[in-house]
This record gives structure tokens, sequence and C-alpha cells, in this order.
């Protein structure tokens, strides 16, 4: 049946199956797992364990403006105003069950990967605290510019990752199923090639999808990779934008489509469809950033399944060297074409934002492309002033076009 | 340089040790390597005939810093790049830095970066230290930095160089130790910011040269107990300004105990001698004290400092907060209230490296001490 429904029906349909799954866990005989959203969850997914990710849960109150409401609440548990913005919301939704969803189950376990960052480690530690929970840590060092060093840093993973599945097996006092596993990663491995083809679409002129249509789409790769119905989904949606292609149809007319952006970090999700608006009416488009394409796996089912997840997980954007993200973004600067560079410096998210200026300069100089720089928070509105970012926005707006207009004819 | 001086001259050495540092570095003709805190194992760094030095901030003011590291990073991390940037880079030839947290993350990097014409490595000790992983982990790292330092330097060690290494700097922490010993049940004798300037300047100039004047220090202690001190420990990761321990010592509080990174968490960090020394190192490495933001274990911190409170019974716990340190800042809030919870009276401090008046810290740390005497003391 679900063949005819398009790929946001689609979309809905398995959010509310995970969330009801999730919600029945316990009656069903399965735990839950809080993870990263970075992280190998095909081994929860492998041995029934449903994953929930706290921080979906914070964008979807974050996104409904519900951030300072939230974030006072924390602040007067004793918590500083600046620690992550999604942890702040957590925190309060589990003291005053304030939230714009159904709220999400109470966890069972935690997995936390720092290939994403270390504020989440510490905001588990803190709901680890609360119920005397288990907490694993998947470490993962930086993946240093050194190839005999990462190869080193793969098998730590690898160690880790058997170690997790003991630490799995002895919480559910289950075996683990490698074949299982495999099966697993078939899925994760098909559904990323076809995300990854669904955001490589902003290649095409006019672009069918910008970086709002790739945040939205992330979702089910963030939360259901390791299953079919997410394979099912990219292909939909795939289908859709494929369509949108083939008839010239793009976020903006092709006549009015002038600026491609490159967006640096996470978005200011209570400002998402504002920010959407206000740059098309200069006729600019933000297509990618490095953090939507952090779902982009590229498993190599020939390996080792432990291997090919260690590999991929420990490479993401987040936990590459400065000089490694300029030549991840340089990538798409050439790939999608894009002429323009907004780089958020996001109070919220230190581990991506403190390599932010370093990573601006390097761009800048091998693109020769000027920056728009703002500081504000993603979830935050507190730290976000409006009549800054939007004069920072119309200001770059004109240099681009004097710039533009500086150019020789071809 | 550092064998001869007198218990009165450390703070000030340790307050700015660069110019002595320069002139050592100089006269010798060696090279030094900068680290940041914790856990670079500078006994690697010592065997290959360079001077290890660990950075600890600066009180000068921030000029470039801001622009690689915005406002709401650590306050240690902002100064530590401001020291190399404007001040005292062109002292050092390299730097090995670790990785521990989110404001740590990219900062290799972004020295790196900074520094094109120096040796930047990254020393990427694990994040977990319960399992088998971190054991393993912790060797390998340990032998890379090996094989990174004989790269860069040309160089390379044996065991007996390594050994010698450690036996130097496990002497330096036994010394340190003593004085320790003697400072917690004579307050009158050696102050907090003695005590502490010499375990700071310890991890900052010759330990061999530094040893020396440890010595002597310590066979010319006249014990003397003093009046009217109360008993405290410390509770962090750093505690700077130096000034703070003038706070401490004018209100007549003896630390009697500590987890500082730079106090007691290094002073244990005795390495076993005679065997392996990558063995040595990374046996170290594994029994090393609460380090907020490698280890995983979220009520091991609680219970070291109420194992600490009982032990030593001082009067109440200081906890020193370095300002946007996220990793304390997480665990603070249930912390405290566990504390609270056992009855132990705890002050919180806020510190920040470039601070230029303590007034506020001195004001609030008083009325805390007052309130207290007014109770239980």
């Amino acid at each position: 049946m679900s063949e005819k429904l398009n790929s946001k029906q689609l979309s809905k349909k398995i959010t509310d199956e995970y969330m009801e799954d999730a919600f029945r866990a316990h009656e069903n005989g399965k735990l839950i797992g809080y993870s990263t959203a970075i992280s190998p969850v095909e081994l929860f997914v492998a041995h029934d364990i449903v994953p929930i990710y706290p921080e979906n849960h914070a964008v979807a109150n974050l996104t409904a403006k519900k951030g300072a409401q939230l974030c006072s609440i924390t602040e007067n548990l004793g918590y500083t105003s600046h620690l992550c913005a999604y942890a702040r919301s957590d925190l309060a939704y589990r003291e005053s069950g304030i939230t714009v969803t159904k709220g999400i189950p109470e966890p069972d376990l935690f997995l936390a990967c720092n290939a994403q960052c270390f504020t989440l480690t510490k905001w588990f530690q803190v709901l680890a605290r609360k119920g005397n929970l288990p907490v694993f840590v998947f470490d993962t060092p930086e993946y240093i510019m050194n190839k005999k060093a990462r190869e080193e840093i793969v098998k730590y993973c690898v160690l880790q990752l058997k170690e997790l599945i003991g630490f799995l097996e002895e919480v559910t006092k289950k075996r683990f199923d490698y074949d299982r596993l495999k099966e697993v990663m078939k899925y994760s491995a098909q559904s990323s090639i076809l995300y990854k083809k669904f955001l490589d679409m902003a290649q095409y002129k006019p672009s069918p999808i910008s970086i709002f249509d790739a945040l939205i789409g992330m979702a089910i790769a963030v939360y259901r990779r390791g299953t079919p119905e997410c394979v099912e989904y990219y292909q939909t949606l795939c289908d859709e934008i494929q369509e949108k292609v083939d008839q010239g149809i793009g976020v903006l007319p092709k006549e009015k489509e002038k600026y491609r952006l490159y967006w640096e970090n996470l978005p200011v999700w209570f400002k998402f469809s504002d920010h959407a608006k206000l740059l098309g009416s200069y006729g600019g488009v933000i297509l990618t950033s490095l953090y939507v394409h952090a779902w982009s796996f590229e498993f190599d089912l020939d390996k080792d399944p432990l291997v090919t997840l260690a590999e991929n997980y420990v490479s993401r954007f987040s936990n590459s060297t400065i000089e490694d993200r300029v030549d991840m973004a340089m990538g798409y600067f050439k790939k999608y074409s894009m002429n323009g560079m907004i780089m958020f410096m996001n109070r919220s998210c230190k581990a991506v934002s403190f390599a932010v200026p370093t990573l601006k300069d390097i761009l800048v100089k091998r693109t020769g492309i000027p920056a728009l720089v703002f500081e504000s928070d993603m979830g935050d509105q507190r730290f976000y002033a409006e009549s800054q970012v939007r004069t920072r926005i119309e200001a770059y707006f004109e240099t681009l076009d004097r710039l533009q207009a500086d150019k020789p004819a071809a | 340089m550092w064998e001869d001086l007198s218990l009165k001259q450390i703070p000030e050495y340790a307050k700015d040790p660069y110019p002595s540092i320069r002139k050592w570095i100089k006269e010798k003709g060696k090279k030094a390597v900068g680290s940041t805190i914790a856990d670079v194992p500078e006994e690697i760094i010592y065997a290959f005939d360079f001077l290890p030095v660990s950075l600890i901030g600066t009180d000068k003011p921030l000029k470039k810093a801001p622009s690689r590291l915005p406002d709401n990073a650590c306050s240690l991390a902002r100064s530590n790049l401001e020291l190399a940037l404007s001040y005292e880079g062109d002292l050092f030839d390299g730097f090995v830095l670790p990785q521990v947290c989110d404001t740590t993350q990219h900062l290799s990097d972004i020295w790196r970066i900074s520094f094109p014409g120096k040796y930047v490595e990254s020393y990427l000790a694990p994040r977990q230290v319960d399992r088998p992983s971190a054991r393993y982990w912790v060797k390998e790292e340990i032998e890379r930095l090996i094989a990174s330092l004989s790269n860069w330097s040309g160089k390379s060690i044996n065991d007996k160089a390594l050994n010698d290494a450690i036996a130097i700097t496990n002497e330096n922490k036994r010394l340190l130790q003593e004085m320790y010993e003697i400072k917690k049940k004579n307050p009158g004798t050696i102050t907090n910011k003695q005590f502490f300037s010499m375990v700071k300047l310890a991890m900052q100039v010759d330990k061999a040269e530094f040893n020396k004047t440890l010595k002597n220090i310590k066979a010319s202690l006249k014990p003397k107990k003093g009046k009217n001190y109360t008993d405290v420990i410390l509770v962090g990761i750093t505690c700077d300004p130096p000034e703070v321990y003038d706070i401490f010592d004018e209100a007549k509080l003896n630390v009697i105990g500590d987890t500082l990174v730079t106090g007691s968490r290094y002073l244990q960090g005795i390495a076993p001698q005679n065997g392996n020394p990558v063995e040595a190192l990374t046996e170290r490495h594994m029994k090393n004290g609460f380090f907020s933001p490698i280890h995983d274990n979220v009520y091991k911190h609680f219970e070291e400092v109420k194992a600490l409170y009982k032990a030593t019974g001082a009067k109440a716990i200081i906890y020193v907060h370095i300002e946007f340190c996220e990793s304390q800042e997480y665990d603070l809030p249930d912390l405290k209230k566990m504390i609270r919870q056992e009855g132990m009276p705890m002050h919180i401090l806020d510190t920040e490296y470039q601070t230029v008046s303590l007034s506020h810290l001195r004001t609030r740390l008083q009325a805390f001490f007052e309130s207290l005497k007014g109770g239980s003391l």
C-alpha cells in the first residue's frame, strides 16, 4: 500500500509507526536506547533496541520556538545559558513535561558517540544520573591526517564496537545476532546511497532542493536507518525530486536563482522558513552544508560490518580535521557550483563552531568568494538579533551583487 | 636557573615562568615543547631532551585569540592560544595538544594552522577509561607520540632514556608530595600560594634542576603550625589566576586536599619504574584521578570528593569553576546537589584567566566562611 504514498506521507507514516513502537517498547519486550544522532545505531537496530534521539525531539521544540521558555527552566536548575540548546531544552522537558510533540519515551540505556560532540556525552550522563542507567561512550578520536594513525583509530573503534555488543548483550541478556547486523547494514548502505543522491540533486540548475528540504529530508536517515522503510522513503524522495529536475522546477525559477550558497553549521531552527524566504528574495538558495551530509555514509558491505561502521562513523565531518572539512566543503562548492557562503557561529554547538573562523578563512582564500559570518544560537531565541542578522544578509547580497557586476563579461 | 630558588621566589617564577625558560633554552641550546592539560606524558618529551612545558594560560590581555576562538570558549583554551599567538610563541619549537572536550576537539587543528612552521601533534587520549580498549588505546597513543617526536627531531630514544625521564619526574612528584604533607600539617610554613606555585612551576621547568630547589627548601624549612587555620579541599581542574591563592591565604584557609590537574592529580601520577616504560606510562594513565572530560563514570567524581573530604577532615569544599568549561558546567548542578545532601559545605569560585580584579571573589569567599563560622565551625 505504501507505494501510493508520497514522500511527505511516507515520512509521517514511518515516524508515527516508529514512535508507536517506541512508546510500546517495554510491552513488546524491547528496551529504549538513547543515542546520539551520529552513532553506530545499526547495532541497536540489529539487537531490537529502539533508538531514540533526544536531539530530534529537541529540534521539534526549538523549531516551534519553545527554546527560550525551555532553556530558562533548565537555567533555573543551575545550568548555564551557554550550554547546548538541545540539552537545555531536553533537561527542561524532563522537568516540566513541556513539548510540542507527544514527548519521547524514557531511556533504559545510552549510547554516546563523540564523533558528533562531547556535549551529548555530558548531557546523557546527566540523564543517566537521574535513573542510575548505563551509558556506553563510543570514543572516536579525531580522524587526524595520518594514514597509519587512521588505521589504528579504526582498530580502536572496532574494539569498542565489540565492547558495545558485549554491553548490549549484558543489558538485554540476549545474544547478539551478527547475521541480523549484516541485514541491517544492507538497508543502511542502500538508504545512505539514496540519501546522498537526494542531497546531490542540489547540483542541478535551478536546484530542485534547498538545504531546508535537506533538513526535513534527513530526519528519516537519522532515526530509521538500517530499516527497509528508510530505503523505501529515500527511493520515493529521489523519484519525486528527479521529476522536478526533469521538469526544470527549482526552489527558485531558473532566471531568479542568482546565488547558490553554502551553509556552515546546523540551522537556526526557529528561523528555518524565515531564512529561506529572506534569502529567496535576494535570489539566494542555500544548497548544502557538511551537517546534512553527515548521514550520507558509504558503507562497504564487502568488509567486516564492524570495520565499515568504525570507518564511517569516525570520519564524519564533525570528527575530521579542519583541513579535511575544508576539502569536503570544497568538493561541494565545485560539485554544486556554489558562489556564496554563510558561516553560522552557533553558540550551542561548540564542537562545530569553534572551527568556523579558521575554516572560513581558508575557504574564502581557496574559493575567492566572500563569506557572511554571523553569530547566534540554533535554538535559543534570546541569542538571535533579528535586525542585525537581516542587515548582515542584506549587506552580504549587496557585496555579491557588486562583485558580480564588476566581473568582466564572459 | 631553577636549582637554587628560594621559597619566596617560587610564586614570582610561577606567575611568569617564560623569561627564565627563554634564558635557560638559550643557555642550554635546547628546544621547548609546550602542551596543554591534561595527561600528555611529559616524560616522553623530556626523554627526547626537549623541555616539556605545560601551558596554563596567561593573565595578559587577549588580542588575537578571540578571532580564532569565540567568547563562549573555555577561558583556559583562549588564554593558552593567546599566550602562544601574542606573547611566548617564539619560545616553542613545537606543541603536543590533547583532545578531551568540544573546545579541544579542533584545537590541534587551529594551532597547527596558526603555527605552520612549528611541530604540532595531537595526543588523542581516550575519553573513556573503564574498558579494556582504553588501555589499548593509551599505549597506541604513547607509541605514536614517540614515533612522531622521533620523526620530527630525527632522534630516537631507548627504554633507558624514557626510564630516566620517568625517574626524574617521579622524584619531582615525590618531593612535591612531601612538601604538600608539610604544608598540610604546618600551614604557617608554606602558604597555599607557595605550594601550588611549586606544582605549577614543576610542570613548566626543568625538573632535574627544580628538584634541587625542592630539596634545598625542604632541608631549610622550620615547620610552623600557625593558628586559626580552616582546613578546606579544593575541587576542579585548575585554580587561576594565582592571586586566588592570596585570597585563601588572607582568609587563613589551609588547602589540605585537592583534585586539581595542577595539583594532586598531577602529583599522583607517579609511573612504575624500571620496567617497560611505555607500559609504565600506560599504567599511570589508567590510574589517574577523575578528570571530568574523560571519565564516563558519573558518580566517580562525587565519590572522590566525598572520600577526600572525609579523609582529610576538611571543614569545607571550594569548587573552582573555569569560565565556559562546558564539562564542569554539565557536572556541577548534580555535584552541588549531591555534596549538599551529604551536608558538606561547598563554595563555588568562578574563575577566568584574564580576570584583573578579584575583589568580587574575595567578598564572596569571605561571606561564605563567615556564615560557616557562624554555623558549624
